[in-house]
């Protein structure tokens, strides 16, 4: 518990120290202020009217954009969809990322680090191309359907494609890495010694990790969670090839808005998106409490 | 071998740990009497933790058993085993209040939630932490939080308690502080520790018995005022802080005593026994140096070649007969000599005060 260390003599040094950190934060700031936050909140102004044939927006202001999605089935089905899609996908990627994350936090760590890149390797590829790799695999003429049916367990192919499930698989491989990086990197953090300790205290290795290792890996299971879930909300390219005309998400409304010109829909979808985006960022670090590791309570 | 002992909390039979190329700990045979503090005193890298840590079961011995109140636990994992530990850093869960780190080895062993808290409540008391129950390990202070890592490790009234440098994250006045509450703590509870430090000062302060350790081996194990005062070889002087060793020549032999020669500075009386004519090595404490301008009872001559001023005392380094010596004097005010570099002086010491290391 070091205290914190103060030039006594010249209490404004702190300050300018300070100032001149924060200028460091300039650039970026203003890059964002002037090509994402303006625009955002330009968008937002949009979303509160209605369509024109020959405008961006109609004239007078109108909630209508939003009173519709609530109002609508069609879209609370897929608002739903989108939710629980990025949900499970968040929780499997979990299930089966923390073991290999567990596994890799051990290696000794110069293999770590070739373990964590091979990680990224997969990244490399598109997510086109590995989308269509499903179509080539689950297609109607994919290598499942066509194995079984050289082999005569079926007659007609089966319907693997166009559904949530394969969606969420498409989601699952992509987003998989993200969710193992922020684990193994959070669990290979944890103090060696609080493990021996609880050791010390009676606990056996599966207590031990149940008591100990999995709370103070809440940062990681937080990040992982938020990552991936966010990432599988704005997902488009896995969603319209895999899901096809059935399996829309929010993004796929946004982007037939668009193309319908329908901007200021368009953008209250966005915001419908993003807001839901904001909720899941502000309930999975309420529940997993990662700020507890620090003991913050 | 002698069988196992339920009088002896620890007992280490001819345990050795090599990690790779690389041996930690050599055939080390220890017993731990109950009740005892026992210190292991070494330099980093001598196997002290090592050989707390194969107590603790964290390492296997190489080969060798270890047992803990007479029961061979050498291959038992340390959930197990009857112990407790301090560790250096505290390792208090910083994710658990004060009362559930405390606590968190009786839930582990199942008690009833109500006998815990009783019990937790009791220890807290017992380390001056009661009022702070509910706090997480960060809203705490160094002291604080060592405390709590010691009642945490009580509270399992274990066989022995293993503490890796607990003090060593403490500054020093606080460091002080809490030897002296581990030990009234230790006293009062009967408890049998084992302390594993690099600083002799705080060997000496707390323990009943000190192994001091070098290279894998116990070089000598004693009550603290032995290892200090009949320290078995050059290594254990010069950890308790003798840098005072001389080679001399047997010159006189007598029942009483011998007489050596020490190179061109004189013959100085010292009280064991040698055969005439050996040469040998001994040691004398700083502290044990009488030094003078001039008095007929110091019988060598020496030269001041600096003089150190360090407030509570003085250290004058001294040459003689082509050897360094340094002497420590107790700075009493008003009676300084005004002695300062290039002094011719005369020194001795009590026949007593010499400690013979070895026959050179």
């Amino acid at each position: 518990m070091t205290p914190v260390m103060r030039a006594e003599g010249n209490i404004l040094l702190p300050v300018f120290a300070a100032a001149s950190r924060s200028a460091l934060l300039l650039p970026p700031l203003a890059l964002l202020v002037l090509f994402f936050l303006t625009p955002l909140l330009y968008l937002f102004f949009v979303s509160f009217h209605a369509p024109s044939q020959s405008d961006l927006f109609g004239e007078g202001l109108t909630l209508g954009n939003y009173l519709r999605v609530i109002g609508d089935s069609f879209f609370l089905t897929i608002i739903e969809r989108t939710m629980l899609t990025g949900a499970l996908v968040a929780l499997i990627c979990l299930a089966i990322g923390y073991p290999a994350a567990f596994a890799i936090a051990r290696m000794p760590p110069r293999h770590r680090l070739v373990a964590l890149l091979l990680l990224l390797f997969p990244l490399m590829v598109s997510n086109v191309i590995r989308a269509y790799g499903w179509v080539a695999i689950l297609g109607r003429r994919g290598v499942i359907n066509s194995t079984l049916r050289n082999f005569g367990v079926i007659d007609l192919p089966l319907d693997l494609m166009f559904s949530t499930a394969t969606v969420a698989v498409g989601l699952l491989t992509i987003l998989l890495p993200y969710m193992i990086i922020s684990l193994a990197n959070s669990i290979a953090a944890i103090d060696p010694h609080y493990e021996e300790a609880a050791q010390s205290l009676r606990a056996s290795p599966v207590r031990t990790f149940f008591h100990v290792t999995l709370p103070l890996s809440a940062p990681g299971m937080t990040s992982g969670l938020m990552i991936v879930f966010l990432l599988t909300l704005s997902a488009y390219v896995t969603v319209s090839l895999l899901g096809g005309p059935r399996t829309k998400m929010l993004v796929s409304l946004v982007f037939d808005s668009v193309v319908a010109f329908a901007w200021p829909r368009a953008a209250a979808f966005a915001f419908i998106l993003l807001a839901l985006a904001l909720g899941v960022a502000l309930i999975v670090p309420a529940v997993l409490r990662p700020g507890r590791v620090r003991g913050l309570g | 071998m002698t069988p196992p002992s339920a009088e002896f909390d620890v007992r280490l039979d001819r345990v050795s740990k090599t990690f790779g190329a690389v041996t930690a700990v050599r055939e080390t045979t220890l017993d731990i009497p109950r009740g005892t503090f026992l210190s292991i005193l070494g330099p980093s890298g001598c196997g002290k933790t090592t050989t707390l840590r194969m107590i603790a079961g964290f390492e296997r011995p190489t080969t060798g058993n270890v047992y803990i109140r007479g029961a061979r636990v050498t291959e038992v994992p340390p959930y197990k085993r009857d112990f407790s530990m301090v560790f250096q850093n505290f390792a208090l869960f910083p994710h658990l209040d004060v009362a559930h780190n405390v606590g968190f080895g009786l839930r582990m062993r199942g008690l009833p939630r109500a006998d815990i808290d009783r019990e937790v409540a009791g220890v807290l008391d017992l380390v001056k932490l009661s009022g702070l129950a509910d706090r997480f390990p960060r809203q705490l202070s160094g002291g604080q939080q060592q405390r709590v890592a010691l009642a945490r490790a009580i509270v399992m009234s274990p066989a022995v308690m293993l503490l890796d440098e607990p003090l060593g994250a403490l500054d020093k006045n606080l460091r002080e502080e809490m030897q002296i509450e581990l030990r009234q703590l230790q006293q009062k509870l009967g408890i049998t520790a084992v302390f594993v430090t690099h600083d002799q000062d705080e060997a000496l302060a707390l323990s009943d018995r000190i192994a001091v350790m070098r290279d894998g081996r116990i070089e000598q194990i004693g009550a603290p005022r032995d290892v200090y005062e009949r320290p078995a070889n050059e290594f254990v002087a010069g950890f308790f802080g003798v840098s005072n060793v001389m080679n001399g020549e047997v010159v006189h032999v007598d029942p009483d005593g011998i007489d050596i020669k020490i190179g061109e500075a004189g013959t100085v009386r010292l009280s064991f026994a040698a055969e005439p004519g050996r040469r040998i090595r001994v040691a004398v404490r700083p502290e044990k140096i009488r030094i003078a301008r001039s008095n007929a009872s110091l019988p060598l001559k020496a030269r001041l070649t600096d003089v150190v001023y360090r407030g509570a005392s003085t250290s004058f380094f001294l040459e003689l007969g082509g050897q360094t010596l340094v002497a420590i004097r107790q700075n009493e005010g008003g009676r300084e000599e005004g002695l300062k570099a290039g002094d011719a002086v005369v020194c001795g010491w009590d026949p007593n005060a010499a400690i013979k290391l070895a026959d050179g």
